[in-house]
């Protein structure tokens, strides 16, 4: 009875918690594009990028916390930490482990955010790029539940999404000027739009 | 950048008898061996480079970084001079480089330094190498050439530029005087502070009383652009030619513009000028003629700002262009877009204390100003007239921005 319930919560909070981490890349892409969610505030958008990815971490617990305690599948605690160790698909187990570890660096980069230079939590940062395909594949390798029903759906909806804020978020940055050349830009667009009539957009600092 | 008129002392900042280091001591003396940090303590120096902090602060600040850091500081003499309208620092450079040199040396020995930076526009500093090379002091003095932009001289750029990085300005935290060029405890002093302190340190106790003013007026039409040494206190029709001028821009192009019948009673302190809603930031006075437009006179000279800001901070880059494009629409004459005048202001609101640097602040300023002083100008625009005489602008402005 136990090990069921153990069961279906691994499951379930995996599933879930890829899910809140492609909202979460999705949001920090918003987030770096200066974007908007209606009715948003922008300082709304990072708050939920960072409570979504937050809550996802806490459902990450329950994963591996289920997967190490369920008797039924070989998985130790030191797989908690250690890739490929596992008794149970050691290579699908390792990948997730990799993830949590990242996602562990990740997590306390960003509340130590205030006291580190900028630049490293800016390089740990972008290792999410990295962090999302593993805990992906982690999912379609280590995951028994993708038949063909909705959840391959889901988890296929999740990579095009994760896919189209990457590739969004890498447009971006490929067309926003270099510091010294935005103003010019800014002022430029600003005196056209003025006297034409139309609203002004937001211009990218980076 | 002529000779100087306003009553003076005999051995003033612009007084020597010529640049050489001969000429520099025999008209001061050779440099005494002192502790700046009372001196400057009790002669209550100000900084000259805009934003007059204390120097004995900024002195004791630098100290204890260094000491609390174990590393040795840098100290950097700021000669950017990146205001247009602002000519007292080169003027300083071409005319006592070695007031500055002393001064320089004299902070360098106090706080232990082991490297000096002098940063100045590019064209004085083949001379300036050649008065470093008849000095022996015994940290050497670096000279670096700075990129014409209004930011250059914002400290933290400053640093960044003394690095080998791009000239932009960061937060305010970690404070150079904490983290600045090398990651060192860094002091960077305006040109004209540290000449002022190579002359208290000779005991010269009015050093501290008086400033380096750039003025720019026309007398019968004609431009006219000097620097004078100008006792603190000094009422400003007492050193401006005011009778053909309309208004005075009070502390340069992050400063504000005063009704010339008010700004003639002003008196060029910190605490008369408050109540004006004005600074001495880097000592220009400009008295602009009566028949110039002051508002096309501010929104060309906001559009260089907007221009000129760094791109890094949301508010600045998205807000100071706006303001340009807006002011510059109400700066001819016809009508306006109804509400443009209701945006300008509201965008001006949003703006103050949201950038790393004060760039948009002191724009907003000078923007807000304008707005006041020439509010007859506004409303003669909006009927379709405007009593300026284009073609002749008055208020300098770099051709191409950056």
């Amino acid at each position: 009875m136990t090990g069921i319930v153990l069961w279906y919560l691994n499951r379930a909070t995996g599933i879930t918690s890829l899910v809140l981490m492609t909202l979460t890349v999705v949001l920090g892409t918003l987030v770096r594009r200066h974007g908007r969610i209606p009715g948003l505030p922008r300082f709304a958008v990072q708050g939920l990028h960072r409570n979504v990815g937050l809550l996802s971490a806490l459902l990450l617990i329950t994963h591996v916390g289920t997967a190490i305690v369920d008797s039924y599948v070989d998985i130790g605690v030191s797989s908690t930490f250690v890739p490929f160790v596992a008794g149970y698909r050691p290579f699908a187990v390792g990948l997730g482990t990799l993830a949590v570890d990242l996602l562990l660096l990740v997590l306390v980069t960003s509340l130590l955010r205030n006291h580190l230079p900028l630049r490293l939590w800016k390089a740990v940062h972008l290792t999410s790029y990295l962090l999302w395909p593993l805990a992906f594949v982690h999912g379609i390798t280590a995951g028994t539940d993708l038949g063909g029903g909705w959840l391959l759906w889901l988890v296929l909806g999740c990579a095009v999404a994760a896919t189209w804020a990457s590739l969004a978020a890498l447009a971006t940055r490929r067309n926003t000027p270099p510091p010294g050349e935005r103003a010019a830009a800014a002022l430029t667009a600003t005196s056209d739009a003025l006297a034409t009539g139309t609203p002004v957009g937001v211009f990218r600092n980076g | 950048m002529t000779a100087m008129t306003a009553p003076s002392r005999t051995r003033g900042l612009l007084d020597g008898p010529g640049p050489s280091f001969g000429e520099h001591l025999a008209a001061h003396g050779p440099l005494p061996v002192v502790d700046p940090h009372t001196l400057v303590e009790e002669a209550g120096l100000l900084g000259r480079g805009g934003a007059g902090f204390p120097t004995a602060a900024k002195l004791r600040s630098v100290a204890t970084a260094a000491a609390a850091s174990r590393r040795a500081p840098v100290v950097v003499a700021n000669g950017s001079e990146g205001e247009p309208a602002a000519a007292k620092d080169a003027t300083l450079l071409v005319l006592a480089p070695h007031l500055v040199f002393d001064g320089l040396a004299l902070v360098a020995g106090s706080l232990g330094a082991t490297t000096a930076y002098l940063a100045a526009d590019p064209a004085l500093l083949p001379a300036l190498s050649a008065h470093l090379a008849d000095r022996r002091d015994p940290v050497g003095v670096r000279l670096h050439p700075v990129a014409q932009a209004f930011l250059s001289g914002e400290e933290s750029a400053l640093c960044a530029a003394l690095d080998g990085r791009p000239a932009l300005p960061r937060t305010k935290f970690p404070p150079v005087r904490e983290r600045g060029v090398d990651g060192r405890p860094t002091l960077v002093l305006n040109v004209e502070t540290l000449a002022r302190l190579a002359l208290i340190a000779r005991g010269d106790d009015l050093a501290a009383a008086s400033m380096l003013v750039t003025r720019r007026m026309e007398i019968g039409g004609t431009p006219w652009v000097d620097v004078v040494d100008v006792p603190l206190g000094t009422r400003v029709g007492d050193v401006l030619r005011l009778d053909e001028a309309q208004a005075v821009l009070i502390g340069g192009y992050a400063g504000t513009w005063v009704e010339a019948g008010r700004a003639a009673h002003l008196r060029l302190d910190r605490e008369s000028l408050a109540p004006a809603g004005a600074a001495l930031g880097a000592g220009v006075l400009a008295a602009l003629p009566s028949d110039r437009c002051g508002l096309a006179e501010t929104a060309r000279v906001v559009g260089y700002l907007a221009g000129e800001s760094a791109g890094q901070c949301g508010p600045c880059l998205n807000g100071l262009p706006r303001i340009a494009a807006a002011l510059d629409l109400l700066a001819r004459p016809g009508p306006a877009p109804s509400g443009l005048l209701r945006d300008v202001q509201r965008w001006s609101g949003l703006l103050p204390g949201r950038g790393a640097c004060s760039h948009p602040d002191a724009t907003v300023r000078l923007v807000a100003s304008s707005l006041r002083v020439f509010s007859d100008e506004l409303a003669r625009h909006r009927a379709g007239r405007c009593h300026g005489r284009y073609g002749h602008p008055f208020l300098p402005v770099p051709r191409s921005p950056r």
